[in-house]
């Protein structure tokens, strides 16, 4: 299995598909014009509707990020590049934020908290 | 002014519908004046606790019961006891007893496909093996489980438009739930298919669902496109003063309400933009919103009626 979906996350599952095909692309899982899995095949893999993984797949194409070749299934575009890193990047900061002002902090507390934490020993991060 | 609560889905082609469906037994309406529309090509919750009227109304459906008024049409097709609707259909009924216990489960699935000419019998033979039935024990021995299996078998090899499954989870383990989830989607990969599925274990099911109807005491509270469902209703933590009390029952249908005097969380229906905007001007902070998964959402929905 490519990835999880994790059914008690708010996120509708075409959303979560797409954020999974996104973050593998970036992280190079999946490289520019390698194939997915077709629609069937990650619907029964991840046990949801075919109808939601063709949704995902879709959005992705108008997205550019990916592209289908007749007869030959979905393949991801050679354009998967920085701009999708800040998206990604962004998608991730507001995550955080909601989460940090659910708690009543304020963006300064977080920025410095984070800073804090990334200096901590086991949390620093190899290049 | 607040938008209402839909029942109605817009006009399309339709695969199931009904009309005031209606049953009383005696002086009880099990279920009252339903207008079911399911689409062509849905994965069709139907969520509500036991005793709302599920089990009733797929009887109906299934032209086993009539209606006491109201109709039902499948696929266009009007059903009536005994007719022709039966055929097209799959069914996994919620109680599966009946007279074939003696039967070896293998001549009780040869008599049944008998009934269907669209029978596919490779694929039944591949279902058989991806769900390891034995078509020696009789069929009356099996475990509850083990006869969920048989019954998916039975409506899915005759892939028929129109699938209804009554608790099609109710007493499988979990590794059978997962074999009956891929074997779900693949289906639906294959055959196009409408699918209700009654349920009180939402979660089980959820994962396939693009439309669901919640029915509360033989009403529906609720039938909406579940992207609706997801973007409408949200829970929104409040920070205010202990004593705040503010008039907004008339603007906004709060469906929920718990947390503690200076923090409450309330669930509402709304544009999430609009729902904001009046709970801040109406002096509140709100600190944060978010979606409901369908278990929750349900029980909202449910729960707003009981206030009524």
């Amino acid at each position: 299995m490519p990835f999880d979906i994790d059914h008690s996350d708010s996120r509708p599952i075409y959303v979560q598909i797409m954020d999974e095909i996104r973050r593998g692309i970036v992280v190079g899982a999946w490289r520019p014009e390698e194939p997915l899995p077709s629609v069937r095949q990650l619907a029964v893999e991840l046990r949801v509707n075919p109808r939601t993984v063709q949704q995902a797949y879709g959005e992705l194409e108008r997205d550019g990020l990916l592209y289908v070749r007749r007869g030959q299934g979905t393949f991801v575009a050679s354009r998967a590049n920085g701009a999708d890193r800040q998206a990604l990047l962004q998608e991730v900061a507001r995550r955080l934020l909601n989460e940090a002002y659910r708690h009543g902090f304020d963006v300064d507390e977080l920025t410095g908290a984070l800073q804090r934490e990334a200096k901590q020993p086991d949390n620093t991060q190899e290049a | 002014m607040p938008e209402p609560i839909p029942t109605t889905l817009p006009a399309q082609d339709l695969a199931v519908r009904t009309r005031g469906l209606t049953k009383r037994y005696g002086r009880v309406e099990a279920v009252t004046g339903l207008d079911l529309t399911v689409p062509e090509g849905a994965f069709y919750l139907l969520l509500g606790p036991n005793g709302a009227g599920k089990t009733t109304t797929f009887r109906m459906l299934m032209g086993m019961l009539r209606p006491t008024s109201g109709s039902a049409e499948v696929a266009g097709v009007a059903t009536s006891p005994g007719g022709q609707v039966r055929a097209r259909m799959g069914f996994v009924p919620e109680h599966q007893d009946g007279p074939y216990g003696w039967m070896r489960t293998g001549d009780l699935i040869r008599h049944h496909a008998g009934y269907f000419p669209a029978w596919n019998d490779a694929y039944a033979r591949r279902l058989a093996d991806a769900f390891e039935l034995r078509p020696d024990v009789r069929y009356g021995e099996l475990s509850k489980g083990q006869a969920r299996r048989v019954q998916l078998l039975m409506a899915l090899a005759h892939t028929p438009p129109v699938l209804l499954l009554d608790e099609p989870t109710d007493g499988l383990d979990p590794v059978a739930r997962d074999t009956v989830q891929a074997i779900l989607a693949e289906h639906l990969a294959e055959y196009p298919t409408t699918v209700i599925v009654a349920t009180h274990l939402v979660y089980e099911m959820e994962r396939f669902a693009d439309y669901v109807g919640v029915l509360g005491a033989g009403r529906l509270v609720a039938q909406v496109e579940r992207a609706t469902l997801q973007a409408q209703l949200r829970r929104y933590v409040l920070d205010v003063a202990e004593d705040w009390h503010p008039q907004l029952e008339a603007e906004l249908p709060l469906l929920r309400q718990n947390g503690t005097p200076r923090e409450r969380r309330w669930t509402i229906w709304g544009a999430e933009e609009d729902v904001t905007r009046r709970l801040t001007s109406a002096g509140a902070n709100v600190r944060s919103v978010s979606a409901l998964n369908l278990d929750e959402a349900a029980l909202a929905l449910l729960s707003r009626k009981e206030d009524r």
